[in-house]
């Protein structure tokens, strides 16, 4: 229990440096085509272990949220998100449940396979990245570039979480 | 209790949820410019739309005063205006006059209380009387043009005879060329009024304006009444009968001016004598 706990913090520490100190400062434009950013981030949230409390999950998005929101100078804007699509994991995780249902603790590619992950963390990192892109442009007006935005960046961010996934490989 | 803290624990993801949520909303327009500024925007369409509604319900609450302030204030600019001319625009006399001491026409604004305009002999009455400087006598203006003389006057109230009466008797003259005469109402028809008295060498032309002429005590100069429709000889007469289009509706008046000459007693008493 206690190393579940520990390798969640670690997980959550890394993640964060890896989005705050690299793929923040990722800029990939070409001429008007601008709607490429890395978020991976919100993984924390979708890999905390599945029997946590509802509640704790909704606060440590919360703050998981505040947090890059300090580094993004967006105050509010991830923390709306992440918030959000911590709410929404369990309601998710209803959907995808297996046959034989949630056996195992840790919700990774490990633990349930490559496709039933791939489906999980496509449905949470869309809900997350549409909504924050939604609360970044605040108005839908703007439909269209937040409708591209979503879609790409989300593809980026999805092919680093599977590369990630299969390469640290983890069991929880 | 127990039930409701079970609730509580029960329903604790989304009361966390929604507080969060509305934290960080709170966090968003005050912190983001750009959220702010739509925020901002969005909200004042709202804000402004029910502001707008409830302002157009206070207004007609305000109307009758705004109402009456306009009125008042156009009492004023009639005045002036009237002053104006006889004191500047038509006088060849202005270089032996104080202009000051021509200044000898006040108007009275006041409301139509009831009016009669089907009958042979129509009336109106207004709802100011001797108390607000009503005498009879006094010419009555709108802001079209001639409307009556006031017959009777109590202390809150006035009798106008209007110009649709089988009595009328104004003082006109076709504008810019100064033939005068009297003003009757011999048709039944609301919109003519008769014209008599003027000469038969007299150049008028179907379209001439008709204007009051000044000569009476009622009415200062150059106030318009209608414009001549058709004229002709009266048989074996010298004098012409014109038919005179009013140019306005007399039926849809709601506010008058009392017309009060300052001279006015001394002049009327000088033309009674003249009478005698």
């Amino acid at each position: 229990m206690n190393s579940i706990v520990q390798r969640n913090i670690i997980r959550a520490v890394f993640i964060l440096a890896v989005q705050l100190l690299l793929l923040k400062r990722i800029d990939i434009t070409f001429e008007s085509f601008n709607y490429i950013h890395f978020t991976i981030y919100p993984i924390i949230i979708a890999l905390l272990p599945y029997k946590s409390s509802k509640t704790l999950v909704v606060l440590i998005g919360f703050v998981i949220g505040l947090f890059v929101d300090l580094f993004y100078d967006s105050l509010g804007i991830h923390a709306a998100a992440c918030t959000l699509v911590a709410y929404l994991r369990p309601y998710i995780l209803n959907i995808l449940s297996p046959v034989e249902g949630y056996k195992k603790d840790g919700l990774t590619a490990h633990g349930y396979g490559l496709p039933w992950f791939l489906s999980y963390v496509g449905i949470f990192m869309f809900i997350s990245l549409f909504t924050l892109y939604s609360i970044e442009a605040f108005s839908f007006v703007y439909i269209k570039e937040i409708v591209l935005r979503s879609i790409f960046s989300f593809l980026a961010s999805l092919f680093l979480i599977v590369i990630g996934q299969l390469i640290f490989n983890p069991k929880y | 209790m127990r039930n409701l803290i079970y609730l509580i624990i029960r329903f604790s993801a989304i009361v966390t949820f929604i507080i969060l949520e509305c934290l960080c909303f709170y966090l968003i327009v005050n912190y983001n410019k750009s959220q702010k500024e739509i925020w901002a925007h969005s909200s004042n369409l709202f804000t402004g739309a029910v502001n707008k509604r409830l302002n157009n319900v206070y207004s007609f609450f305000d109307l009758q005063t705004t109402n009456d302030s306009l009125l008042l204030e156009n009492a004023r600019l009639l005045e002036t205006i009237i002053n104006y001319r006889i004191s500047s625009k038509d006088n060849r006399f202005q270089a032996f006059e104080q202009s000051d001491s021509l200044y000898q026409y006040n108007l009275i604004p006041a409301r139509v209380c009831s009016k009669t305009l089907h009958l042979r002999d129509n009336y109106i009455s207004l709802c100011k009387g001797r108390n607000d400087g009503i005498q009879p006598g006094m010419g009555v203006v709108s802001e079209h043009g001639v409307v009556g003389i006031v017959k009777s006057a109590s202390t809150k109230y006035a009798t106008v005879l209007l110009l649709l009466n089988s009595q009328s008797r104004v003082s006109g003259k076709v504008k810019s060329k100064e033939y005068s005469g009297t003003l009757l109402w011999t048709s039944s028809d609301p919109n003519i009024l008769n014209m008599r008295n003027v000469p038969k060498h007299a150049e008028i032309a179907i379209g001439d304006t008709i204007v009051t002429s000044g000569y009476s005590v009622a009415f200062p100069p150059e106030i318009p009444i209608g414009k001549i429709k058709n004229f002709a000889l009266e048989g074996g007469g010298n004098d012409y009968s014109i038919n005179v289009h009013l140019d306005y509706d007399l039926s849809s008046i709601d506010y008058v001016y009392v017309v009060n000459f300052e001279d006015r007693e001394e002049k009327s008493e000088l033309i009674e004598e003249l009478n005698e």
